[in-house]
């Protein structure tokens, strides 16, 4: 299955190609973790996570067609 | 509490006002060469001293800062409504001279500690009839402290343009009218030149001398007290400015124990910030709008929607790459956040600071406006004239709705109003700053706009303030912040942003309810402290606190205890912050607010977000307050109860 990854800040650093949104291809059943796991996210990296815009955390399941979300969690505004 | 001032004095003439004040016996009391001595002996890290500047007499004079008081408020934010409480009657007129000014550091202020940095400006708004309680940083408050100074107390009114001169221990007011008119860069430029020129500023624009009622006190050049008209307030007051030079060192009561902990917590920012760069020092507050976005609570146009179709031409990361020239720090700051930016070329060529996340939402997405450069330029007007930027945005946006809707007829306003119209907050923005035409409408801001208009529900206000860049449909919690903030709609009176969007320290589901009364209180709690201690939140909400969401103040106190040797508990000292919230409730309700004032706009509490990640929801108010109040030892009716104020020392 296909999911959307929109990474932002310094999560755009774990972007395959150029620093953008993309498309990433997983196994039917993957979650968040395999989305860190295949861009090699270092688990020392902090990110807050959205999957369609809800909440979400490493063991949040993926469906095909998800939008992921990616930031550092920051400081305030 | 409050006992009577001495206003309503006969003006002075001219030469007293302009009379040199560290000659006369009173101040050579108060002549010391340094912060040690002129200190309480048994003061640290607090001065020990307040400077009270009687405006209508034209009289300075000196007293000393009551150690209770100081060990109870801890500074800033806290002695700011200790003050006002005391002295201010809370029906009063914000801009006649029964009003005062509370400038005040906390003891971290103008220290070592990361983001010591801050200071808090308490006066009665004139937007609000509220209390307000505007915080800023850069430089200013430490100059503050290092001059021996913990508080000014500005009262009364002069009958001249004048500004107010601190050269360490000698004070004096000299005539300002040559300033009156002068934007806040020109003024700080030639105040500069006519004192030191390594002293700090704080000063009003045109704004402020117009008492439009969301003026700022523009402190070294572009950071912003912004809030709820202090700026308004000192315009009244005939006071263009405050300009202070001080070269001593702020006194540790135990160094070597300031020192470690100083140590400790600015390597844990260092380690953390090893792999994963602070988004702040990179992009900015702006970098914000990612977290709004994402959830679907970035106000746009008016509070309509909670999603911006054109957000990636304003957030931080395009301003970033298209305006940035350096990242800008306050005193003592390891993140950098302020934003040093130039528009090359075009329409709105110039240069400056900002914007930040907040002018961005208010001038930009609530707005209508994608143009970065438009509302980047809107900002340095601001800037320069002394407006808040939020205030200023969120009555532009008020007008384009109400202009949208035929509330509003382009013949009342001078010029067609759509969304979307970036030069027309360059315009309006120098219109309300000098309250020209329809700016002289938009000077009152977005509540009295829309009243005037038949159709008060359309201001994005709580207590009349307008909202920050958070819609509480999408973030419980913001709501019951926004509704229940001393000050009205501000989200830095317990921001509930960070746990609910930002990550900070944990994640909280931002749609859900039941959970946030406690939340919200607490927070509440903590930010009175940070605000009092003299820290900028966003070092302290990550690095000062224990990582969880009861954010118990651990570092804080250590660095208080360095500095002060108070000896304080952290549970001593999350009670100052909730006997500092408490006492400005106090104050609140004795200015006539009630329960019914802890109210949010019939858009936020009844219409449902029409789409976006936050589609269907409205904000659950009601149902939050009620246990609000309970846990907080608050009456149904939202009044601190004998017991609780008993508790805090409040009787």
């Amino acid at each position: 299955m296909k999911v959307h990854v929109h990474p932002f800040a310094n999560l755009r650093d774990y972007a395959p190609t150029g620093k953008g949104s993309f498309e990433l291809s997983l196994a039917d059943g993957a979650t968040v973790a395999d989305v860190f796991a295949t861009l090699r996210i270092p688990s020392t990296v902090e990110a807050v996570i959205l999957v369609n815009g809800r909440r979400a955390d490493q063991t949040t399941p993926l469906a095909a067609g998800d939008e992921v979300t990616l930031f550092p969690p920051m400081e305030g505004g | 509490m409050f006992k009577s001032g001495n206003h309503g004095d006969p003006v002075p003439n001219r030469e007293r006002t302009r009379k040199r004040f560290y000659g006369s016996p009173e101040m050579e009391t108060a002549r010391k060469p340094d912060i040690g001595e002129s200190r309480s002996e048994s003061m640290h890290g607090w001065c020990g001293k307040i400077l009270r500047v009687d405006l209508s007499r034209g009289k300075i004079s000196n007293e000393a800062l009551d150690p209770q008081v100081a060990r109870d408020y801890i500074g800033a934010r806290g002695f700011g409504i200790y003050y006002l409480r005391r002295e201010v009657d809370p029906a009063c007129d914000p801009l006649g001279p029964e009003n005062k000014i509370v400038m005040a550091a906390g003891p971290l202020t103008g220290t070592a500690a990361p983001t010591g940095a801050r200071y808090v400006v308490t006066t009665k708004s004139p937007l609000t009839g509220a209390i307000t309680c505007s915080n800023s940083g850069g430089n200013f408050p430490a100059e503050l402290k290092k001059s021996g100074h913990d508080v000014i107390i500005i009262e009364g009114r002069s009958a001249t343009p004048v500004y107010l001169w601190i050269d360490g221990d000698r004070v004096e007011l000299r005539p300002a009218g040559h300033l009156w008119g002068k934007t806040t860069h020109e003024t700080d430029d030639a105040l500069r030149g006519e004192t030191h020129a390594k002293a700090k500023t704080a000063v009003i624009g045109p704004a402020g001398e117009k008492q439009v009622l969301f003026a700022a006190i523009m402190n070294d050049r572009d950071r912003a007290a912004g809030r709820a008209g202090v700026g308004a307030v000192m315009g009244s007051k005939n006071l263009k400015a405050v300009v202070v030079r001080g070269e001593g060192e702020v006194s540790l009561a135990d160094p070597v124990a300031f020192k470690a902990a100083n140590t400790k917590y600015r390597e844990a920012f260092k380690a953390k910030t090893q792999d994963n760069p602070p988004p702040l020092r990179v992009h900015g507050t702006a970098i914000t709008v990612v977290g709004t976005q994402s959830h679907g609570v970035f106000p746009t146009r008016n509070f309509q929607q909670g999603t911006f179709e054109g957000w990636e031409s304003i957030y931080g990361e395009t301003l970033t790459r298209k305006y940035l020239v350096r990242a800008k720090p306050c005193f003592s700051c390891p993140i950098a956040c302020g934003r040093v930016t130039r528009i090359p070329d075009g329409p709105y060529q110039g240069e400056g600071e900002g914007p930040e996340y907040e002018t961005v939402y208010a001038l930009g997405s609530d707005c209508g406006v994608d143009d970065l450069a438009a509302l980047t330029k809107a900002n340095y007007e601001c800037n320069e004239l002394g407006l808040d930027t939020i205030s200023m945005g969120s009555a532009i946006a008020c007008a384009m709705e109400l202009y949208e809707k035929g509330y509003l007829k382009e013949s009342e306003i001078g010029m067609p109003l759509p969304w979307g119209d970036g030069a027309a907050l360059v315009k309006l923005a120098r219109m309300t700053a000098r309250r020209e035409g329809f700016g002289n409408i938009l000077a009152e801001g977005s509540r009295r706009l829309a009243a005037r208009c038949g159709h008060p529900e359309l201001a994005m206000v709580a207590k009349g303030l307008d909202f920050a860049g958070y819609d509480p449909r999408g973030e419980q919690g913001m709501g019951l912040a926004y509704a229940t903030s001393p000050i009205g709609g501000s989200h830095m009176r317990g921001d509930p942003a960070y746990f609910e969007l930002l990550g900070v320290p944990v994640a909280v589901d931002p749609h859900t309810w039941e959970d946030k009364p406690p939340l919200v209180a607490k927070w509440q709690d903590l930010f009175s402290v940070i605000d009092a201690a003299g820290l900028c939140v966003f070092f302290s909400v990550r690095y000062l606190v224990e990582q969880n969401l009861m954010v118990k103040p651990v570092g804080i106190t250590e660095l208080l205890n360095g500095a002060t040797g108070a000896g304080y508990s952290p549970e001593e000292v999350e009670r100052a912050g909730e006997r500092i919230v408490n006492a400005e409730r106090l104050f609140l309700l004795a200015a006539g607010f009630t329960r019914k004032d802890d109210s949010l706009p019939p858009r936020i509490t009844r219409e449902p977000m029409p789409a976006g990640p936050a589609k269907g929801l409205v904000c659950r108010l009601e149902e939050m307050l009620v246990p609000y109040y309970k846990l907080r030892g608050w009456t149904p009716e939202g009044e601190p109860s004998e017991a609780k104020l008993k508790e805090l020392g409040l009787l």
